[in-house]
């Protein structure tokens, strides 16, 4: 819940953090956006892939929760409540550029777009280890519809059920594209794996 | 079990949907292994992204102005002081009379524009710059920098980041209030010149109001 994150700033809690900013208090937004902005951030850039644009997010997303902040009543946790926004904010500008939000359907899809190697058949394993930046590359470079799956469950954790809700699919498609986003990322790593290995 | 029949159960099985058969093939074929290996690495690796990256302090710069625009922070209800404060915020005094200056200004340049549209009106007759003949000490950039001067050394006794963030801050207000102000030299009679001159003046404002705000005990 909302007070259980640790003091900041001048040793304003969360909890204390949110009834202060309901009042207006200037510090208590900057505390709350202190708390939670690289998280914001970071869903905002691996969405987009773009800094400019992860930016302008990040601020209209907390310019949408400071907005609401009087309507918070913490049954549900803050950081829930935000990422959430902030989710919906990127979909909502995804949707406005004519971004591929909605991952495609089964049958409309491709062979192209299932993966085709046989599993270790070529580039070497990743022995389980994977390197944080290249994989950060990897996730830009996915087609959209397969980096929204990607982000909002691997990486920020969302259940299949909440995907489908956010993002108007199925709970099998949301499934089905996750695992196609992964052995893309893993085809990527791998190339890469054996670029570098070839150089001498 | 072949590994073509593997992969196609292989999201059910991440999922946790396992039995003996996929476990037997797994313990036969170490490229099938080798695979669930990879991907749960993605997967792990994957949280390590999550809060990885750090906005530009711009972001929370831009996101305060409109949070004040929109009244959404609100000046804190101050007790009087008993001893006046001044002498710790000594250039505390500028917000005021920078913004009488400010308003004086923009009356002067609004003005200024309407007399000469009138007078070219009247005589077809091509008009001065009305912002060259106005006293220029109200706005030059060598007062403007003695005051930014202050007002971060004043904010620097916060923090070193602080101080750095306003730095680039007056840099961005600062360049846009040169533009504005060529762009009104260049044509006195254009009332959106004269109005980004206006809303640049405000933003300088704004910040100094920030700063105040902050330098407060």
């Amino acid at each position: 819940m909302t007070g259980a994150r640790k003091p900041q700033g001048d040793g304003l809690s969360e909890a204390e953090a949110i009834e202060r900013a309901k009042q207006g208090d200037a510090e208590a937004f900057e505390v709350l956006y202190n708390l939670h902005k690289r998280r914001v951030y970071s869903l905002c850039l691996r969405m987009t892939a773009n800094t400019a644009e992860a930016e302008d997010l990040s601020q209209e997303a907390f310019l949408q929760l400071f907005r609401k902040i009087g309507t918070f009543r913490g049954e549900s946790a803050f950081s829930t409540w935000l990422h959430r926004m902030a989710v919906n904010v990127v979909l909502m500008r995804l949707r406005k550029k004519g971004l591929s939000v909605v991952p495609l359907e089964e049958t409309m899809e491709t062979d192209e777009e299932s993966p085709k190697k046989e599993p270790g058949a070529q580039d070497p394993s990743l022995a389980g280890a994977v390197d944080r930046l290249e994989l950060q590359r990897a996730v830009e470079a996915l087609p959209p519809g397969y980096r929204t799956i990607f982000v909002l469950h691997d990486i920020e954790g969302f259940e299949h059920n909440e995907i489908a809700d956010m993002v108007g699919c199925s709970i099998g498609n949301s499934k089905s594209q996750l695992h196609k986003a992964r052995m893309k990322l893993r085809d990527s790593l791998r190339t890469s794996r054996a670029a570098k290995a070839e150089k001498p | 079990m072949t590994c073509a029949e593997f992969q196609q159960v292989l999201p059910e099985m991440l999922e946790g949907d396992r039995n003996t058969e996929h476990a037997a093939h797994l313990a036969s074929c170490s490229a099938c292994s080798d695979l669930i290996s990879d991907l749960k690495a993605i997967s792990e690796a994957a949280r390590q992204l999550r809060a990885l990256d750090e906005p530009s302090p711009r972001v929370w710069n831009s996101l305060e102005i409109e949070l004040r625009r929109e009244g959404l922070i609100r000046q804190p209800q101050r007790e009087p002081a008993l001893v006046p404060s001044r002498a710790r915020r000594p250039w505390a005094w500028m917000v005021p009379v920078a913004a009488v200056l400010l308003v004086g200004f923009g009356i002067i340049v609004y003005q200024r524009g309407s007399d000469q549209q009138a007078e070219m009106a009247k005589n077809q007759a091509p008009v001065a710059p009305a912002v060259a003949v106005l006293p220029a000490s109200n706005v030059s950039p060598s007062h403007r920098s003695d005051d930014d001067r202050q007002l971060l050394e004043a904010v620097g006794t916060r923090s070193p980041e602080t101080r750095a963030q306003y730095a680039v801050d007056l840099n961005h207000v600062n360049a846009y209030i040169q533009d504005a102000e060529q762009s009104a030299q260049s044509d006195p009679n254009d009332e959106d010149a004269q109005q980004s001159l206006l809303n640049a003046y405000d933003q300088r404002a704004m910040l100094y109001q920030m700063a105040l705000d902050r330098s407060l005990p």
